[in-house]
């Protein structure tokens, strides 16, 4: 499979800070792929320079054949990125949204089809705000759509949502997945990694200190001979949340 | 093109849903030139005179009920007490106590002079002096003719029908020059602080959108509601105050627009120092406020004390109330206004190269 992002020795700095540290990673076309870290590790710089929102200091990066710096403006029309903070034009209804944003990159989107996707057509003439937490991830994610991009970039998208938002936003994902978009996520949740992405990058103080599919990482780990303190219960509370609430959308 | 043209009909759709936006751009300054239209600013002032009589002459009395014929006088009679604590309540300007036989019978000869008390209200010279001179009138035309000589001389009044600037006449420019103002400069500084804070504008620069082209946009939606303003004015003005233009609509249309770009500048420069929209109001306000009272609008700079003139008329409202005001009153062509539009374009260089300094669509770098 060939890489459709490869970025090569990346550093940001903002004066002596460090936020970005010399990071080389690659991402293979369809897959999901992760990053993970703590607060401040640099994930969001690393994304939003890939996303050429933001000049990195030294290093290269190419995505779908393009050079990020030189390309900007071709980038930028073969991505759809969906931001921490997803606000938008208040005023507009969701489908005026969408056609605006299409024309944006210049051309016309077929907003009831776009909003079907993530299961919002009967907020179609609702303006964001009348939107619940999930509701808006999910138009976030459908604009991030109207380009027809060949990556999407999404950034903590399920901070701050339920179990039954973060599990139905989970198969929007896996939907996009499987039209064979790539879809390269941040988030503060194991778990979500683990279900979503194909490959994983954790990050630490603008390093990346390990990369690898989900399964191998736990492989090394155990393999160093370590083990759960406690003993692995066959249940979590969030199996239980579910079990009592069901996963039917609350919005 | 396209995307520019969209993102023109997505703002001025986003501009007429802001039901706060149109309250303080179209109905606030309509409000404020019904009442300032209806008040009549220019109706000649009434003059309160107190006038206290006690037992008149029958040619006293006569003499009394001429002078109330005088159209700017409003006269109320009471005793001495009631007058005096209107006078000094501050409802009087003047009281006069009239003396019985002020005005002396047919032939018989006044026992001595009489005189009137006119008790001045000291707050008041200038209206308690006025009808002191128009008594005495009275009672020098009253006396010639006791003395049945004819006046040695006399004014001939001939009625001119000038064109007077009304009130009206003298707020509409203004008025039209400070809404257009307020629109361009708080529409822009809110609305594009509030994008910048939300991290919409981040959000517009993850597509190949141009920065340009979003400006472009709001900036044209902004021209446009400032000529709807304009219009509205014009013709409330024309059907409600039956107010006369004068000048040239196309020259007017350019100075609107010209007026509109310079506070578009200022907006923009606004919305690059502000970092939260609670900091907005603050600032414009600073630029504004001032310029609500010294820019032309309510009062003609030339009644204000020299010193201030001197910093009056340089405000960028002052040039653009006055080409409005030259051109809607005087019928002023481009020549005549040429110092204003200079002003203007000045003005419109300064605030807008001032804005691209401050205000950047991508935030500075920062971790």
């Amino acid at each position: 499979m060939s890489n459709i992002i490869e970025v090569k020795d990346l550093t940001k700095k903002y004066g002596d800070f460090v936020a970005v540290n010399d990071i080389s990673f690659a991402v293979e076309d369809g897959e999901t792929f992760g990053i993970l870290g703590p607060n401040g590790a640099g994930k969001t710089t690393t994304l939003e320079m890939i996303e050429g929102l933001k000049r990195p200091t030294s290093g290269t990066i190419m995505l779908a054949g393009l050079d990020v710096e030189r390309q900007t403006d071709e980038v930028k029309s073969v991505i759809g990125v969906q931001l921490q903070a997803s606000t938008f034009f208040e005023g507009l209804n969701l489908i005026e949204l969408i056609e605006t944003f299409a024309a944006l990159y210049g051309r016309k989107a077929d907003a009831m089809q776009l909003l079907n996707e993530v299961q919002l057509t009967d907020k179609a003439k609702a303006q964001v705000k009348e939107l619940s937490g999930g509701q808006k991830q999910r138009f976030s994610i459908a604009v991030g759509l109207v380009n027809d991009p060949k990556v999407l970039f999404l950034d903590e998208p399920t901070t701050g949502l339920d179990p039954q938002a973060r599990r139905h936003l989970w198969d929007l994902v896996k939907m996009i997945k499987s039209k064979g978009k790539t879809v390269i996520l941040t988030t503060h949740y194991m778990d979500e990694a683990e279900v979503l992405c194909d490959r994983i990058a954790i990050m630490d103080a603008g390093k990346i200190i390990a990369l690898d599919t989900p399964n191998q990482l736990i492989k090394d780990l155990l393999a160093t001979g370590f083990s759960k303190p406690v003993l692995q219960q066959d249940a979590n509370l969030e199996d239980v949340f579910l079990n009592k609430t069901g996963h039917a959308l609350r919005e | 093109m396209y995307t520019t043209y969209r993102l023109t009909l997505a703002s001025i759709k986003m501009f007429l849903r802001n039901r706060q936006a149109l309250f303080f751009t179209l109905f606030m300054p309509f409000m404020i030139m019904l009442i300032f239209g209806y008040i009549g600013f220019d109706k000649p002032p009434v003059i309160d005179v107190g006038l206290v009589t006690h037992n008149p002459s029958p040619e006293t009395r006569q003499f009394l009920d001429q002078v109330k014929q005088f159209p700017t006088l409003k006269i109320h009679e009471g005793s001495l007490n009631e007058e005096q604590v209107q006078l000094n309540e501050g409802n009087r300007s003047v009281v006069l106590d009239i003396p019985d036989y002020l005005v002396p019978a047919g032939n018989v000869a006044a026992p001595e002079k009489q005189s009137i008390i006119a008790y001045e209200n000291a707050g008041q010279a200038g209206q308690s002096q006025t009808v002191v001179s128009i008594l005495n009138q009275f009672i020098d035309k009253t006396t010639i003719a006791e003395a049945h000589a004819s006046a040695p001389f006399s004014v001939e009044e001939r009625s001119v029908n000038a064109h007077n600037l009304r009130y009206i006449e003298f707020l509409l420019p203004g008025l039209i020059a400070l809404s257009i103002m307020q629109m361009s400069v708080f529409s822009v500084a809110f609305v594009f602080t509030n994008f910048k804070e939300k991290g919409i504008l981040k959000r517009l620069l993850a597509t190949p959108m141009k920065p340009l082209q979003f400006v472009a946009a709001n900036a044209v939606t902004r021209l446009i509601v400032s000529v709807v303003q304009a219009a509205i004015f014009i013709v409330a003005g024309i059907i409600l105050f039956k107010v006369h233009i004068i000048g040239s609509y196309p020259l007017l249309f350019f100075c609107v627009v010209l007026g509109a770009l310079m506070f578009l500048g200022l907006g923009f420069t606004i919305s690059g120092l502000a970092t939260t929209t609670e900091s907005v109001p603050a600032i414009a306000n600073l630029v504004v406020f001032p310029m609500l009272f010294l820019g032309g609008t309510f009062f003609a700079i030339s009644n204000m004390p020299p010193w201030l003139q001197l910093f009056a008329k340089f405000l960028p409202l002052t040039y653009f109330s006055t080409a409005l005001r030259d051109i809607m009153t005087k019928g002023a062509g481009p020549g005549d206004i040429s110092h204003s539009i200079l002003g203007m374009l000045v003005w419109g260089v300064i605030l807008i190269t001032l804005s691209t300094i401050t205000f950047r669509f991508q935030e500075r770098d920062s971790a």
